[in-house]
């Protein structure tokens, strides 16, 4: 008989205390060995790590899955996002009511729902009986058949493994450029390709990476951001989960060019078997010293660590993740400065999206001409879609930027159900608002997208068909936000609850013209005034829900005015 | 003059169409404010790290698609900034319109706190309480606080966080910090506790620096019902030797509150527990208004100064006399002003002969 001895709270600290960002990993510590974090074991923290007890109390109520109650940790989360809402989440969610079960929001499975968090494990189902644990799916082949980038061998057998990366060139280009000695050829190679950050800002690689390389301070950070929180978006789970080596070698190749000598991957909460995917490939890499200390035997010291978040949407803003990861409280950073001079301990850092550091390796590989060519009408490159909803066929589609989005919907992923219509597409997620009507004529990429006063953003699409209420569904897109939000700044705090309470019809004006105002006004200060992408974003939910279904919005408001008056 | 080689060079930049000069450091709302340009701010103390969450403070700036917050935006050379244009001016008061639909009431007693009018001056200022935006109220107050100090009176709470920094930077206590997340932060104490069971020191710069009484002074609170103007005098602090600046607060010749001052030159706004809440002892009853000595009967008889120094003279000399200067031991109060604990030295020192002497306030 085997007795797992329990670590001790001195074991847990001393395992953590000496590694960069030591917060996080420490508390999933203690929540997983007792099932909750009891104030004893935030003494325990706040003392080894000199946290003030007040500001660690603080941090842990900010993230939605640390538990505070006994026996938190194991209670389940189901997902019931805005996909999984209408899959079945809710159902769901009732039938588990009585083991505690809580809603978590979107947890990246809309091509496949419902998952439901339990303690480390990650299951999917609908009943409480099907609950079965599987791997997320592989993106299925490219239904266009046209070249792609970062899902060009992610279908290949065993690609998650080193030996299967291998097998086609895996860590060729950072052997060679480690060999080469020459960061600055990377740079241009990144810089010529035209790559901009797939995460949804969009800002471009190449002039981060050189911002970088160029600033002083050391030592210098490459910070991988997995918290793929936006709903409807679920791409990077699939990268990481099947083709893990090819985002590593991506940092590791960022931090050759930039002079980084740390690095770091914050993965969302929800990915627990991905978490497990990444630590075994940064291990099997360390292994092979293609991470580590002398990677190669060359003199290129690179060092990655994995942390994982605890559920909080805003930790995908760079300056939450920033703060998350220092131990700090995970509110945005005032910009500027900006990560690339003042990032992880305030030293040059650079944060990149899992699928810009996937195709980072492409491009290196197999150049910035390549990469380029890939895309349509003039646009460089490719974007992954995470496509779900009211669709025949969701899952990750890699598109080169510029495909109409027609072309994705109908031809790739067979159009909405018999006999139903497509009544709204999200864009970026939840993050641009609808687009409908004429407007879904768009080609995906940022030029034609934002004519329309969106955005494509991290590349998350949701298909809404004619059986649903568009105020429901603008309703619960805007509580997203409202729950998320983090209390930094006024407008975002404030006009998310109060454009929340008027989509639900529980507060605000009964007469259509001044519930426009004051839901326009709100709208355009939280765009204008907002400290980060969230507040200035979320308005757009309602000004598209305006702009597409007016008399969605005047029947809303006219109910809300009956049911003010006690009329039936 | 000559200028010094390792001063900071100057340079210039376009305010409300004017050129002016700043120094390289300086952000735009410092810039702004050292032009008298009067631009709102509810989550900005200038002895705190700009915050940057109010957001009221934004200001347009040429070639940036949005208005940047001018507290946490540094002065570049050459920049172009509008200060209050049609559109900025909008959103400062439609967020006004939005802090102050979050909140159970606007007009506060001034006796609540230094910085307790700032809300409703705000509102006022553009004309903003036009009662839009209604909905959810935020922040639940602690009722069952009952410190004698500090009243937690949350609901008026609009989550700009200065009690937090002020505790954390200007006091190193790190007492208090915020709960949850979005409309529903909340400041707490650790695990949600009494003040008096967390690491306040009931210091009350947290109260001073609330933009909107929703911390306030209870000590002086118990003044709120008495009519009659309040009037400011500028004074010292009498305990300790640092010499904080304070502002005693007076309703006719009733002592109602004390009010550090922000530009008292040894404390620049900041004071201690004993400061700021410690000053029953003014008013108190049982206070000796009169020299008191021991009659034959051995009880305490009221009597006049020279009796009583006489009296007391005589027993310092029998104790010296008898038993030698080094008998005599003096400690000076710490509620005594520092005039009359050099007194007491140099009565100590010169009078007595001995350096016996101490203040209770040295621990």
């Amino acid at each position: 008989m085997t007795v797992t001895a329990i670590p001790t709270n001195h074991q847990l600290i001393e395992q953590c205390r000496t590694e960069p960002a030591p917060l996080l990993p420490l508390l999933h510590a203690f929540h997983e060995r007792d099932g909750h974090l009891s104030e004893e074991a935030l003494r325990e923290i706040a003392g080894a790590l000199k946290i003030p007890i007040a500001e660690l109390f603080g941090d842990v109520t900010f993230y939605h899955h640390f538990a505070r109650e006994p026996q938190g940790y194991g209670v389940p989360r189901v997902c019931t996002g805005p996909v999984c809402a209408h899959r079945g989440g809710l159902e769901l969610l009732e039938a588990l009511r009585e083991t505690g079960a809580r809603p978590m929001p979107c947890a990246g499975r809309c091509d496949e729902p419902v998952p439901v968090l339990r303690g480390g494990e990650l299951l999917v189902g609908t009943a409480p009986r099907s609950l079965v644990t599987k791997p997320s799916p592989i993106p299925a082949p490219n239904p266009g058949g046209i070249e792609e980038c970062v899902f060009a061998h992610i279908r290949e057998p065993g690609r998650a493994t080193l030996q299967g990366y291998r097998r086609t060139g895996g860590y060729e280009a950072l052997e060679r450029v480690v060999r080469s000695g020459a960061p600055a050829d990377v740079l241009a190679a990144i810089a010529d390709s035209k790559l901009a950050g797939r995460g949804g800002a969009g800002f471009p690689t190449g002039t981060k990476w050189t911002a970088v390389a160029d600033a002083p301070g050391t030592p210098k950070s490459i910070v991988c951001n997995a918290d793929e929180g936006e709903p409807g978006c679920f791409k990077d789970r699939a990268l990481l989960d099947h083709d893990p080596h090819a985002v590593i070698e991506g940092m590791a190749l960022a931090a050759y060019a930039t002079g980084a000598t740390r690095g770091f991957i914050y993965l969302r909460y929800e990915y627990p078997d991905t978490f497990g995917i990444l630590a075994q490939a940064i291990a099997d890499a360390e292994a092979a010293a293609l991470l580590g200390d002398n990677v190669l035997g060359t003199d290129f010291t690179f060092r990655l660590y994995l942390r994982r978040g605890a559920g909080a949407y805003i930790c995908g803003e760079e300056g939450s993740l920033l703060n998350s990861l220092e131990g700090k409280h995970p509110f945005p950073r005032n910009r500027p400065p900006f990560p690339v001079t003042h990032g992880y301990e305030n030293l040059p850092t650079v944060v990149n999206n899992v699928e810009t550091l996937a195709a980072a390796t492409a491009i290196v590989r197999r150049g910035a001409e390549w990469y380029r060519g890939l895309g349509m009408n003039g646009q460089a490159g490719t974007k992954v879609i995470s496509l779900s909803g009211d669709i025949r066929r969701p899952g990750n589609y890699e598109v080169p930027l510029g495909l109409p989005l027609e072309t994705l919907l109908h031809q790739w992923a067979g159009g909405p159900e018999v006999g139903r219509a497509i009544q709204a597409v999200t864009m970026a997620g939840l993050s641009g608002g609808f687009l409908a009507g004429k407007d879904l004529d768009v080609t995906l990429d940022e030029p034609s997208i934002r004519s329309k006063g969106s955005f494509l953003g991290a590349g998350g699409i949701m298909v809404f068909d004619d059986r649903h209420d568009m105020i429901a569904v603008a309703r619960d897109a805007m509580a997203f936000f409202a729950h998320e939000s983090c209390g930094k700044c006024f407008p975002c705090r404030i006009g998310t609850q109060r454009i929340t309470e008027r989509l639900a019809g529980e507060a605000g004006p009964t007469d259509l013209s001044a519930w426009i105002d004051e839901v326009a006004d709100l709208g355009q200060t939280m765009k204008a005034m907002s400290a980060c992408g969230l507040g200035l974003a979320a308005p757009l939910i309602t000004e598209s829900l305006l702009k597409y279904f007016p008399k969605d919005v005047a029947r809303h408001v006219e109910r809300t005015g009956h049911d003010a008056r006690g009329d039936r | 003059m000559i200028a010094n080689p390792t001063d900071a060079k100057s340079e210039s930049l376009t305010l409300d169409g004017k050129e002016v000069s700043f120094t390289p450091g300086e952000t735009i709302y410092e810039v702004a404010t050292r032009h008298r340009k009067r631009i709102p701010t509810l989550c900005y103390d200038e002895r705190l790290e700009p915050f940057g969450g109010c957001r009221l403070c934004a200001v347009e700036v040429e070639g940036s698609r949005l208005p940047v917050a001018s507290c946490t935006t540094k002065a570049t050379p050459g920049m172009q900034i509008r200060t209050s244009t049609a559109s900025v001016e909008k959103h400062r008061r439609t967020l006004l319109e939005m802090v102050a639909s979050e909140n159970r009431e606007i007009d506060v007693d001034p006796l609540r706190g230094y910085a307790s009018q700032e809300l409703s001056t705000l509102l006022d200022r553009y004309d903003a309480r036009t009662g839009r935006f209604a909905g959810a109220q935020s922040g639940s107050s602690r009722p069952d606080d009952d410190n004698p100090f500090i009243l937690r009176d949350y609901d008026l709470c609009i989550s700009c966080y200065r009690c937090v920094r002020v505790c954390a930077e200007q006091e190193g206590d790190h007492a208090i910090s915020v709960m949850s997340r979005g409309f529903h932060t909340q400041i707490t104490t650790e695990f949600e506790g009494l003040l008096k069971h967390s690491a306040c020191t009931f210091c009350g710069q947290c109260v001073q620096t609330c933009p909107t009484g929703a911390l306030a002074d209870r000590k002086a609170m118990r003044f709120a019902h008495l009519s009659g103007e309040t009037k400011q005098t500028r004074t010292i602090c009498p305990y300790c030797g640092v010499g904080c600046s304070v502002d005693i607060l007076t309703k006719d010749s009733t002592m109602v509150g004390v009010l550090p001052a922000m530009d008292g030159p040894a404390n620049l706004g900041a004071l201690c527990v004993k400061g700021q809440f410690a000053w029953d002892f003014v008013q108190h009853p049982d206070r000796l208004a009169t020299p008191l000595v021991r009659g034959a009967d051995g009880e305490l008889q009221p009597t006049d100064w020279d009796t009583a120094l006489d009296r007391a003279a005589e027993g310092f000399r029998k104790v010296v006399d008898e038993h030698g200067r080094h008998s005599v031991y003096a400690v000076a109060s710490g509620r005594a002003p520092n005039e009359a604990g050099y007194l007491m030295q140099k009565f100590v020192r010169a009078g007595l002969g001995t350096n016996n002497v101490d203040n209770c306030s040295r621990a």
